[in-house]
């Protein structure tokens, strides 16, 4: 009698368990993980992002993981660290954007899907694709932008990012050339690379100011510390003379265009990337492979391109730029599959 | 005596494992650290065993056992070479100049690149011997002179049209055992053997032990250290050959300032004196496992990101002391005996 009453509530309690507790059930069991070139405050952007994308498209794993230093050895320690542990499909920041290929071509022979994700990897790769921001157009737009706020006229400093980012070549052609279209009229005083590091940036934009400061009319900063820096620098000066279009948005940038010391800044799109980047490592890891005749853009370093997005922002759009950006993720994501996988 | 020694050791009875741990060699005290982290690793993660893994490891190994070579011959004369890493980037950047931009036939690009590390190591050597300045200062400058020059050459522009058999073998294994492993093993064997088997190797041991009694033995210890420096020179060139193998192409980002650590690191812990006149080629060996397995291990039991430097550092750390520990038993333990 007592057995029998035991064994009734402990079918009961099961079956309640069953019916009441969260089930998590996920439609797809890849092990996805995003992992940068190194710390960076750029990437923070990727962890909600990852988030959210493996909430909304039941991905049963997505880590980001960050490697201890911007060193090609320790993000390939990790890459292989990772697939060993049985992450099927990998979101990247290239550390060296020749150097990564080889261990992209291991994980191609083991079946493994890779993406590049805001710096793209030197053909030929292995990568199926690179999803970054367009860091020419973004450049070019900032600087034209940088050039109006000026009146069209005067000596600009570019403050560069790492020599050893991908992107900062194409950034520093992308000034140039806007430049060169001002006919005279605005003259690139000096290119300062390895600026997106706190200490060297600092001291790098602050001898810049000091000994220059007269005969600069803007300054045009593509790399994120380095936006941040001139901003302060601004600030401590005073200085609204000195026009300043930066990139991205972090909040001193922002604080800085609220008073007048940033022109503007040109926003990227870390958590598209990242959220759309998930969304189509899982599709990638489950069977789907990348279409030939996509609109893919060919820039100098791959030929199977995708723009992220940006938005320039200034004084007048500064607090709906988000939900641009989101809304600009969400519309990427919804025709993704169809213009750029073929899936079975 | 010695009879009565051998006596009074044979007639003692082991401990089992203990003991066997204490009168053992270092380098059996290395293994054995190396094995027990070996099964703790794998027993907390079994991808520590996978042939991805492994395979990686063998392969960061293969190389950092070379480039602790090219420090150890160094170090057997009693100098050091920091200019490790500056050698191996201009040999990296001379062998993707030789194979994609001259074309020359692979054999004879490795070749020609042996031989720029090996002159850019005589360089050294030369400086040191007609100068007397300690070899610390002479190659610290000369790493800066080498990196700094390869920098003016190439512009910093990497090489990545290479052929594609160096970029095949670089990734060639056999089972979990890469081909490049194979390539330092054949290096530390070929070391082991003029070290401990010729005259030229037992003059540098000499060199570095005491180099006054060496130079009053006969011994010309200047052209010692130029040729340990010379071979140090073709030793890092050599590693600079496998890493482009095992990238695929010829980049200068690589080498340089990331391998003057661990340059010191593998034959220092595999029991290589600072003083001189000490190595050990398979110490040296162990020492870059022992390295390598604990950064794989911590990474595939995914110590936070940040941490693991601290928790490389802290097991470095016990297992180095734990091997001086048992250094310090076992020599006390032969005191008594006597």
């Amino acid at each position: 009698m007592r057995y029998s009453i035991a064994r009734d509530t402990l079918a009961t309690a099961f079956g309640f368990a069953v019916a009441f507790l969260p089930a998590q059930s996920f439609a797809s069991g890849n092990k996805i993980a995003l992992v940068p070139g190194g710390p960076h405050p750029y990437f923070a952007g990727w962890v909600q992002a990852e988030q959210d994308a493996a909430k909304d498209f039941g991905i049963s794993s997505a880590e980001y993981k960050v490697p201890t230093e911007w060193k090609l050895q320790a993000q390939t320690e990790l890459l292989e660290s990772l697939a060993a542990q049985g992450v099927n499909a990998f979101g990247f920041f290239p550390g060296d954007p020749v150097g990564i290929n080889s261990t992209l071509e291991e994980f191609k022979s083991n079946n493994i899907p890779a993406i590049a994700i805001a710096g793209c990897t030197q053909d030929p790769t292995d990568a199926e694709f690179c999803f970054a921001t367009d860091v020419y157009q973004a450049a070019y737009m900032g600087t034209k932008a940088l050039i109006q706020s000026m009146g069209g006229k005067g000596a600009i400093v570019h403050l560069a990012g790492l020599l050893v980012d991908p992107n900062t070549n194409l950034r520093e052609k992308a000034v140039e050339k806007a430049v060169s279209e001002t006919n005279g009229a605005v003259t690139l005083l000096q290119t300062i690379g390895d600026t997106d590091d706190q200490e060297k940036g600092d001291q790098k934009v602050n001898a810049l100011l000091a000994s220059k400061k007269d005969q600069v009319g803007g300054i045009i900063a593509t790399a994120y510390i380095s936006s941040v820096v001139a901003t302060k620098a601004l600030r401590n000066l005073g200085d609204k003379r000195i026009k300043l279009v930066g990139i991205d948005d972090d909040k001193i940038v922002l604080d800085g265009i609220h008073d007048g010391f940033v022109a503007g800044t040109v926003a990227q799109n870390p958590y598209g990337q990242a959220y759309v980047g998930t969304y189509s490592l899982d599709l990638l890891a489950s069977g789907c492979s990348v279409k030939p005749g996509a609109p893919w853009i060919t820039t100098p370093q791959t030929a199977h391109f995708i723009d992220s997005g940006t938005v320039l922002v200034t004084l007048s759009n500064i607090d709906a730029y988000k939900e641009e950006l989101k809304a600009l993720s969400h519309k990427m994501q919804k025709t993704f599959k169809d213009t750029y996988l073929a899936c079975k | 005596m010695r009879s009565c020694l051998n006596d009074k050791f044979s007639r003692t009875p082991s401990r089992g494992i203990a003991d066997l741990l204490i009168r053992g060699s270092a380098r059996f005290g290395l293994l054995f650290i190396l094995l027990v982290l070996w099964i703790v690793f794998s027993s907390l993660s079994p991808g520590f065993l996978s042939r991805f893994n492994l395979g990686s490891m063998f392969r960061s190994v293969a190389v950092d056992v070379v480039v602790g070579c090219a420090q150890m011959v160094v170090l057997a004369t009693g100098g050091m070479n920091l200019s490790v890493g500056a050698i191996g980037v201009c040999a990296v950047m001379s062998v993707g100049y030789f194979l994609q931009v001259l074309n020359l036939p692979l054999p004879i690009a490795i070749l020609a690149t042996l031989g720029v590390g090996g002159l850019l190591g005589w360089l050294n050597g030369v400086a040191i011997a007609k100068t007397g300045v300690n070899s610390f200062v002479v190659t610290l400058a000369s790493a800066s002179l080498f990196s700094g020059g390869m920098l003016i050459l190439t512009k910093g522009v990497p090489l990545n049209a290479l052929p594609p058999a160096l970029g095949s073998f670089g990734r060639m294994s056999f089972g979990p055992v890469p081909a490049l492993a194979l390539v330092t093993i054949a290096i530390g064997v070929v070391l082991h053997i003029a070290f401990f088997h010729t005259t030229l190797g037992r003059q540098i041991l000499a060199a570095g032990a005491n180099a006054r009694a060496a130079e009053m033995s006969g011994i010309r210890v200047n052209r010692i250290v130029v040729v340990a420096h010379s071979l140090s020179g073709m030793l890092a060139a050599a590693a600079a050959l496998m890493l482009t193998a095992r990238l695929g192409a010829a980049m200068p980002s690589v080498a340089g300032d990331d391998w003057v650590l661990p340059s010191f690191l593998a034959p220092v812990i595999g029991g290589t004196a600072l003083s001189g006149g000490e190595v050990s080629v398979v110490g040296a060996i162990l020492g870059a496992l022992l390295v390598a397995t604990i950064r794989s291990g911590l990474l595939i039991l995914q110590i936070g990101d940040f941490w693991l430097q601290l928790f490389l550092g802290v097991f470095l750390l016990a297992a180095i002391m734990f091997e001086r520990y048992r250094a310090t038993l076992m020599l006390r333990q032969q005191v008594r005996r006597l």
